[in-house]
């Protein structure tokens, strides 16, 4: 039992380490290509468009992942920390709060876009529409 | 300080504002007069027409122009950087834009009842934060305000594709998808370079990214540019979305969306790759290859393409394609030559595919056709916009006095001295297809069978005339004083950037 718990602690501790060295990154791709992934299998434009949102948080991820730094604090002056490094650079927050923004706008329009088009055709199936399905 | 120099001043910003403001007020104007709306916009696009071509003049007298947003300094403040090449951009977006708002007039729907103000106010509206977009764009000089502005741009877009025909919604929610990827990708590329030297300003990553060499993120972010900006100029393999948009769109928003659209996000390219990456650096290299096969691709694929539709719209979208294949292997070519020409291609296509736009939607105005083969003989009830077409259309083939023949000539001589004879072989074999499809057009314009049951009601309203003369002699315009263009303004600039 204690072997197993030992184990099972190194194998934490390795996965936390991936993580913080590069596997964050990795599993913010995967998000990014299951996001791609889906917009061109799915044959539901509704599926494509939540779809869509799930490779802009991706990406939104991403910058939040490397704005980040361990050790640093808000950005906001405290007394005690003088150097630069104390504190966590706020630029790719903002950035990405500009981007969610963005994001919402799109998704808003998409969706007024299908209820349009359920509006003409009745339906927001891709084979119904078109006659063939998937792909952009 | 006087008005005068208060404009004087502030002029890189406001030709953005102007719209802008535009844009806001019509919907609440439209609301309280049918007509006033549509004219706020008019007007305000108007302004920024007369401020970009005065910021063009000051840049040709004092080089370029940095502003500063709220006098913050770069890096750390927001700048609009004004030079040679993206004053013309600007100044080209300005005036495409207000041509067609005037152009638009004629199409309004009705007002029939209570909600009628609606549509126009938003049509209007729409326009105006497309030029805001496209002229943002074309003036930025950071980084992630080109993103802010691409989406701007893409959104208004989105808009005017839908309320266009019948297949316009699917057209555009196909676009909102494939261009929110490539907006994803430049986001990325951007996120990379940021990442890698902690700038956004496209000054200060220029001078950081020369250190940096070939590393990895380097060219991982550049191939993101280059699908990024690929999909929004659509480039030969990213093109999917684009024949479908440009040919469903509104009739009268259609030529703003196929002239300039496209062409701004090359501009994009542009200055990416050539203002921000060092030159001679591996990645560069890579570029020239990658986008120097897309590019030769593109242009075979859209020229043929172009062959086998009979829609005149489809005809045009394909021929795009081609045309951005011209810009990209001018990109491909690389030294000033290439360059020159590419530069000159995105102002002579602009006005090209605008004024055949133009035409298209003339005729859908007056006589509600949209395949080739009824044109027959239509030269003699609509004589201006025959001319206008011939003129465009001879353009776009590359025959001597106008525009096109020029930029090509520069292409053709860029790819001569680098010893490029591919890219010479693909020019020409791209004409000579490009003359069969237009010359396809001319045959059922002139010699088709006459149909006779199309009424006389007298000419196009003035608001279209005029901007259908205009782009005509704009295009005669560029091709007989382009010597000119290119020795005050293109030259100096282009070669600064290489020096650097």
């Amino acid at each position: 039992m204690n072997g197993f718990m030992e184990m099972a602690n190194v194998a934490l501790e390795r996965i936390e380490f991936f993580l913080m060295d590069r596997g964050i990154y990795m599993l913010t791709f995967i998000l990014f290509a299951v996001g791609i992934y889906g917009m061109v299998v799915c044959g539901n434009y509704m599926k494509k468009l939540m779809c869509m949102n799930v490779m802009q948080v991706s990406i939104i991820f991403f910058f939040l992942t490397f704005g980040q730094k361990e050790g640093g604090t808000l950005p906001v002056t405290i007394a005690q920390l003088f150097s630069a490094e104390d504190y966590i650079n706020p630029l790719p927050h903002a950035l990405m709060l500009t981007a969610i923004v963005v994001s919402l706008g799109i998704t808003g329009v998409g969706l007024a876009l299908l209820m349009k088009i359920k509006e003409l055709y009745g339906t927001i199936e891709e084979e119904n529409i078109t006659g063939k399905g998937g792909g952009l | 300080m006087s008005w005068f120099g208060f404009l004087e001043a502030h002029a890189p910003l406001l030709v953005i504002l102007f719209p802008l403001c535009g844009g806001l007020l019509c919907p609440f104007l439209s609301k309280i007069h049918g007509t006033w709306g549509k004219r706020v916009v008019m007007v305000c696009l108007f302004l920024s027409v007369v401020l970009s071509i005065w910021q063009l003049v000051l840049v040709h007298e004092q080089g370029v122009l940095h502003y500063w947003l709220g006098n913050w300094r770069p890096p750390y403040g927001i700048e609009l950087a004004i030079d040679g090449v993206n004053g013309l951009v600007v100044a080209l977006v300005s005036v495409i834009s207000w041509l067609t708002a005037l152009y638009s007039s004629p199409f309004e729907v009705v007002s029939k009842g209570s909600k009628g103000w609606v549509r126009t106010a938003g049509y209007y509206s729409i326009l105006a934060f497309l030029s805001v977009g496209l002229l943002g764009m074309a003036s930025a000089g950071d980084a992630f305000n080109l993103y802010v502005f691409m989406e701007i741009t893409a959104l208004s877009g989105y808009g005017l594709i839908a309320i266009g025909e019948e297949k316009g919604p699917i057209a555009a929610f196909r676009y909102l998808l494939t261009g929110t990827i490539g907006a994803s990708m430049y986001l990325l590329g951007v996120g990379f370079l940021y990442a890698a030297t902690g700038t956004l300003n496209m000054t200060d990553l220029s001078i950081r990214l020369e250190t940096l060499g070939d590393s990895p993120l380097v060219i991982l972010a550049a191939a993101c540019l280059v699908v990024g900006f690929g999909i929004k100029m659509a480039l030969f393999p990213l093109h999917g979305w684009q024949p479908a948009a440009h040919s469903y769109a509104h009739p009268a928003a259609d030529p703003m969306i196929a002239g300039i659209m496209i062409k701004v996000p090359a501009y994009g390219m542009l200055r990416f790759f050539f203002y921000i990456f060092y030159e001679n650096s591996p990645v560069m290299e890579l570029f020239f290859q990658a986008i120097g096969i897309m590019g030769a691709l593109g242009i075979l694929f859209g020229s043929l393409k172009a062959l086998r539709y009979s829609a005149y719209n489809k005809i045009l979208a394909y021929s795009s394609i081609g045309q951005v294949g011209y810009i990209a292997m001018g990109f491909a070519i690389g030294n000033i030559y290439g360059l020159m020409g590419a530069v000159l291609h995105i102002l002579s296509h602009a006005f090209m595919k605008t004024g055949l736009f133009y035409t298209s939607g003339a005729l859908k105005y007056k006589y509600g056709i949209h395949e080739i083969t009824s044109f027959g003989q239509i030269y003699k009830d609509m004589p201006t916009t025959a001319t206008a077409m011939v003129v465009c259309a001879l353009s776009m083939v590359g025959l001597p006095p106008f525009a096109g023949f020029f930029s090509k000539w520069y292409l053709a001589m860029g790819a001569i001295e680098n010893g490029q004879y591919l890219y010479v072989a693909i020019l020409i074999l791209s004409s000579l297809l490009s003359a069969i499809y237009f010359f396809r057009i001319f045959e059922e314009l002139f010699m088709g069978k006459r149909i006779e049951e199309r009424k006389k009601d007298g000419p196009l309203p003035w608001q279209m005339l005029l901007p259908l003369g205009a782009v005509a002699a704009a295009v005669i315009g560029l091709g007989l004083g382009n010597s000119s263009l290119v020795s005050e303004l293109l030259k100096p600039t282009l070669l600064e950037v290489f020096l650097v």
